[in-house]
């Protein structure tokens, strides 16, 4: 049985649409759905399905040269959907920042050894969650979730940070649990087995969701800066891209400095630009300095 | 080189076969339309539906005027003239397929008489000749089921033979009490036969509600119908003077017979159209699988009506044909709903949608019931109409309906308002705070609702 019901009008409408009408029950958090309903349904919320737009975008692209065509897989076309219901419904702002990470990095150096003798390679990344679970203690609407109604905001006393993984079959999140308790080498030693598990595709349901929030680092292939979109239901997202040596003015004179350019785009309704802007200053200063992580 | 070329070709005439042509024709399509009869309307209106129909008209006819005194009304004692109602019947056949055929001209729908049988994906044989084609829609329908074992023997019908009307046999068994088999008792108790039903499930109409069927039974053996229900027919014997039927389980022992009446069930006619040839397989049953847009599993070709399954009913296969026709024009369409109504136009009617009371509880579905009899029907009661009760299924959380059972006089009419309140999400305030006219029969489903309401004020 479904969980709804629509008109045969209304079905029949939906499917000229694009509509996925369950979906669209759902998000509404209805029972029936009207004629009506559908206008808020927009296809690229509800459906990858061409709607009057996508399919003017059908064009026989043939006629320009030769071309192959692929099927986008079962995994691509949900991760489509979402991508657009979180682009389409998250009013959604990117903050820029840049973080001083010559401490950071010359503590990274120093214990490259210790590394070595353990096994582990001790990334940056593996800073950066522990320091992003850290600054989520001081910024408890960043670990959030917001109702489908928007009535309701469900703050989260746990800090698991999920960490996006570039896969052949695609984007995979798999989460690092209580990051915020968990030493470096622990941290260091599970991002590099959720990430190497995710290449083979043998994540389990256990390691992917429920995160506090993502971070979508792209430092290791380039770029200055980006827009990362929101992985709902959490209400904000990192991204990181690569390291630049930036001349610093220390009061006296320009320094050469390895400055990491930091991305935080965020769920406007659940947080503001002042906010935001404080929890960017927060999150710099931990990476600036990583004993303060332990403050 | 095909010696023609077709852009869209439906196999098979009848209710599906025939919408579905008109259906792409007036989307644009050159549409031929390919059948084995000299007259369009397949089965439905050849020897199915409408023929049976005329039939149950006249016997409910009988029925009344034997019934007449009642009303203080003689007449002298009907007099039945086999000829004449046959070709009544006819009449009414040859005028609706004559309609077809001046529909299907009108559409320039080309209609070519023969056999079709796929010689590959893109490519039919009809009769001998070659049709490429664009798109192709096998709607060949399905055929009364033959019981193994039986002997040769022309007082053996099939429903097609029955309703032919070559005799009134003086004892007439009817095996398989389905929807077909009771409407052929229906006319032949009429009509004077001495009738048998022997139906191997548990109760006549296998499918419809336990309660509503029980009902119709009463009726029946009013009538005189003998009903055996969890008899099984072991073995049928012939000799010169009469039938004899063998019978193992709630029933036990021989039943003579001057005639049989086969109505177990029908079989899909899918493998006439040599569907492997194309690439397509079907089931033992003869069954094609489809998606909801009716396709198969080879592009361009569609499947629609008896050959897609049960349930086999006329309305489906329209409806499927419209999805075929749309889909094969680019349109977004599906038959997205189980909804597909039943209905024995016996003497009194039965008809039923949805969820049954016994589906309910064997699905472990949340549901309630309520129900109307008609005993206590204005309506009913006035125009002569005996036993009869209106029975809904309704979701006990949010009152929607999930079902209905009717049984008396025009329960397949009524039943429409039910089919309507389920597609349209109805509830059964809905239904009762809809004004009904005073006094109809369709009240009963109002009353009903407000009996489960607590507003009823007729009981």
């Amino acid at each position: 049985m479904t969980t709804f019901v629509a008109s045969p009008s209304v079905r029949a409408q939906a499917r000229a649409q694009g509509i996925d009408l369950e979906a669209l029950a759902q998000r509404l958090g209805r029972s029936q759905l009207t004629a009506d309903d559908l206008q808020t349904g927009s296809p690229a919320s509800t459906s990858n399905s061409s709607d009057e737009a996508a399919r003017y975008w059908d064009v026989d692209h043939s006629q320009y040269g030769a071309v192959q065509e692929e099927p986008m897989s079962r995994f691509a076309q949900v991760a489509a959907q979402n991508l657009s219901a979180a682009n389409t419904l998250i009013p959604q702002v990117t903050h820029h920042d840049r973080a001083d990470i010559s401490a950071l990095e010359a503590f990274r150096t120093e214990l490259k050894p210790e590394a070595k003798a353990r096994g582990i390679k001790l990334t940056a990344l593996a800073f950066q969650v522990k320091a992003l679970a850290v600054a989520l203690d001081a910024f408890p609407r960043f670990n959030a979730s917001l109702s489908a109604d928007g009535k309701t905001l469900t703050l989260k006393d746990y800090r698991h940070i999920g960490i996006a993984v570039d896969t052949p079959h695609g984007l995979m999140v798999p989460v690092v649990r209580d990051a915020d308790q968990k030493g470096l080498w622990q941290i260091a030693e599970e991002i590099a087995d959720l990430a190497a598990r995710a290449q083979e595709r043998k994540l389990g349901p256990q390691d992917m969701g429920g995160a506090s929030m993502t971070i979508t680092n792209l430092g290791g292939i380039g770029g200055s800066a980006f827009t990362p979109i929101v992985n709902p239901p959490e209400v904000a997202i990192l991204g990181i891209t690569r390291a630049e040596i930036s001349p610093v003015w220390d009061g006296n004179a320009f320094q050469p400095r390895p400055m990491l350019p930091l991305d935080l785009s965020y769920d406007h309704r659940v947080i503001n630009g002042a906010e935001a802007a404080r929890f960017m200053v927060q999150l710099a200063g931990l990476l600036a300095d990583p004993r303060r992580m332990l403050i | 080189m095909a010696d023609n070329h077709a852009d869209f070709i439906v196999i098979g005439a009848g209710p599906g076969g025939y919408a579905c042509a008109f259906r792409a024709a007036d989307l644009g399509r050159k549409v031929v339309l390919v059948d084995p009869r000299a007259s369009l309307g397949g089965v439905c209106l050849n020897e199915g539906c409408i023929p049976s129909k005329a039939l149950l008209h006249a016997a409910q006819v009988l029925r009344e005027a034997r019934h007449a005194g009642d009303w203080g009304l003689s007449f002298a004692a009907p007099k039945i003239d086999l000829d004449r109602l046959r070709s009544k019947k006819d009449g009414i056949v040859a005028q609706l397929t004559g309609g077809l055929s001046a529909l299907a001209k009108r559409r320039k729908v080309q209609v070519v008489r023969g056999t079709a049988r796929f010689s590959d994906a893109k490519t039919l044989d009809v009769d001998g000749k070659s049709w490429s084609f664009e798109h192709a829609v096998i709607a060949v329908g399905s055929s009364p089921i033959q019981l193994p074992g039986w002997p040769q023997d022309d007082r053996i019908w099939d429903s097609t033979a029955a309703l032919e009307l070559l005799s009134i046999p003086k004892r007439l068994a009817i095996v398989g009490g389905g929807i077909i088999g009771l409407e052929m008792a229906t006319v032949y108790a009429a009509l004077g036969s001495d009738v048998t039903v022997i139906e191997l499930a548990d109760q006549i109409a296998p499918g419809a509600d336990l309660e509503a069927a029980g009902i119709l039974a009463a009726a029946l053996q009013d009538q005189g119908v003998t009903l055996h229900t969890s008899t099984k027919t072991a073995r049928v014997e012939s000799n010169k003077k009469q039938l004899t039927l063998l019978c193992e389980g709630a029933f036990s022992g021989t039943l003579e017979a001057d005639a049989i009446i086969q109505a177990v069930g029908r079989r899909s006619n899918a493998q006439g159209v040599a569907p492997e040839a194309a690439g397509i397989t079907a089931d033992e049953r003869g069954i094609i699988a489809v998606d909801a847009s009716c396709q198969t599993s080879v592009p361009g070709i569609f499947a629609i009506g008896d050959v897609t399954g049960n349930p086999m009913l006329a309305h489906r296969a329209t409806h499927q044909g419209h999805v075929a026709a749309e889909v094969a024009c680019g349109h977004a369409a599906a038959l997205d709903t189980n909804l597909i109504p039943s209905v024995a136009y016996t003497s009194p009617e039965l008809a039923w949608v949805g969820v049954s009371e016994q589906q309910a509880k064997a699905q472990g579905l949340a549901h309630a019931v309520t129900s109307f009899p008609w005993a206590a029907s204005g309506r009913n009661l006035a125009s002569g109409g005996g036993d009869g009760l209106t029975k809904l299924i309704y979701c006990p959380d949010s009152n929607r309906l999930l079902g209905a059972s009717l049984v008396g006089a025009n329960a397949g009419e009524l039943l429409a308002e039910a089919c309507l309140a389920i597609e349209m999400g109805a509830t059964l305030e809905d239904l009762a705070l809809t004004v009904h006219a005073h006094p109809t029969l369709s009240e009963t489903l109002a009353f009903a609702s407000e009996r489960a309401l607590g507003t009823l004020t007729d009981l």
